[in-house]
């Protein structure tokens, strides 16, 4: 009977288990489509400031700002990390912190100065693992991280640019492209690579719409910039939020998938194993009965 | 011909798409009518009072900063910031003014700052009160 009951008790927890990463999984349905939402959002303001800066650049501007400029000489950089506060998301966290323990060490080879920058408990503790201490870290980012949040973060980093105290400032995140493909990337923001001026386009629609510039062009351009600059960092947080929660979802639903193939394994061993036990009870019962007749 | 149409959008989510007879901005240096057929035009934003007529019903927000871009009748609000004009908290409002003006400004920078601050607070009150 014991071996019996022993199974009967695992194949009990694992439901139990099963029960949780179900939850879990609806829970991030439920936020990834949250996330989604706001991400989607953001891109339509991107795509409007985008289309902003083609017609700016249509209209015979050239584009020149400071934060376009890549510097001759990088002295310091900061490298931002985004993980997540939580694990249980597959290899979410650790292909992002992979990527950025090497663009780590390719910076501090380069650059005299590298500031490591993490969001996430997850993150956090991995480089402290690594005896690697983090210059600053958050963990206020959650799975909703808003503009207002974002916007302190990339102020800061946009005056520190400006006051020549940064050179350079990287982020490792994970990109989100489709609901099937997410992947850890490392792109540098500042300087800022361009923006996305459509070259094609321009040759062929330019001069059709004449805009009035209020104040001025160039005034637009200056406020335009230190914009996309903002919404990008601010996508990259998006992103990271929506990977986190499909990553979570993936990997709940392949928990629960793994725990029902268990039970159904487990309770044939069982049922195999009390039909045994029975089949020699029965044995005893009747090698018994022969014995007493004999 | 086509009615205007005046689309907000903020990083965050779009705040309104909806069709305008009128709209009023607020640009950095005072506020701009734009009605249908509008020249096509690039703006910079001030912060303050935006407001859309449509049919006899004026829409209000406050809207902090950003560009405006009118092409073709449609209006496009790319903004930080947009709140409706009813859901504008007059009393944080008055609070962060009273913070500004006590904050220490010993450097251009922070000055800068304080102005800044002072005058978005102000401008918040200005349309909250508009309202009640």
């Amino acid at each position: 009977m014991a071996k019996a009951r022993a199974l009967d008790k695992r194949r009990k927890s694992i439901r139990s288990i099963r029960k949780i990463t179900r939850t879990m999984e609806l829970i991030s349905t439920a936020r990834f489509k949250r996330a989604m939402d706001r991400a989607s959002a953001a891109t339509a303001y991107t795509e409007r400031i985008t289309a902003l800066v083609r017609d700016l650049v249509r209209s015979g501007l050239e584009v020149r700002h400071p934060l376009l400029q890549p510097r001759a000489e990088v002295q310091k950089a900061v490298l931002l990390v985004l993980s997540a506060n939580r694990g249980l998301c597959a290899g979410y966290n650790s292909s992002v912190l992979r990527l950025a323990n090497i663009r780590r060490k390719e910076l501090t080879a380069t650059v005299p100065e590298v500031q490591l920058e993490v969001s996430g408990k997850r993150g956090i503790s991995a480089f402290r693992f690594r005896k690697i201490m983090p210059d600053e870290t958050f963990t206020h980012f959650e799975d909703r991280p808003s503009f207002e949040e974002v916007d302190v973060l990339a102020s800061r980093y946009l005056s520190a640019f400006e006051a020549g105290d940064l050179d350079r400032l990287d982020v490792a995140y994970t990109k989100f492209e489709s609901l099937s493909r997410q992947h850890a990337v490392v792109e540098t923001l500042l300087p800022l690579g361009g923006l996305e001026s459509g070259g094609e386009e321009h040759a062929e629609e330019a001069g059709r719409t004449q805009y009035d510039f209020l104040p001025s062009a160039e005034s637009i351009l200056d406020e335009v910039v230190p914009t996309s600059f903002k919404v990008k960092l601010f996508k990259c947080f998006l992103d990271g939020a929506v990977s986190e929660q499909i990553a979570r979802m993936m990997a709940m639903k392949a928990a629960t998938e793994n725990a029902d193939s268990m039970v159904s394994h487990l309770s044939m061993i069982y049922n195999r194993a009390r039909q045994g036990q029975i089949t020699s009870e029965l044995l005893e019962v009747i090698s018994g009965a022969e014995a007493l007749n004999e | 011909m086509a009615e205007l149409k005046c689309i907000v959008v903020t990083p965050e989510r779009t705040v309104c798409e909806e069709p305008a007879d009128f709209v009023a901005l607020t640009l950095f240096d005072g506020e701009i009518g734009i009605a249908r057929a509008h020249t096509p035009l690039i703006g910079r934003l001030g912060c303050g009072e935006m407001r859309i007529q449509c049919g006899g019903r004026t829409t209000r927000y406050y809207v902090e900063g950003g560009f405006a871009e009118v092409l073709g009748n449609v209006v496009t609000v790319l903004t930080n910031r947009a709140v409706s004009a009813e859901k504008l908290d007059e009393a944080a409002a008055r609070e962060q003014l009273a913070t500004a003006r006590t904050q220490m400004a010993n450097t251009p920078e922070l000055m800068a700052a304080r102005d800044r601050a002072i005058e978005l607070s102000r401008a918040q009150l200005r349309v909250a009160k508009r309202i009640s």
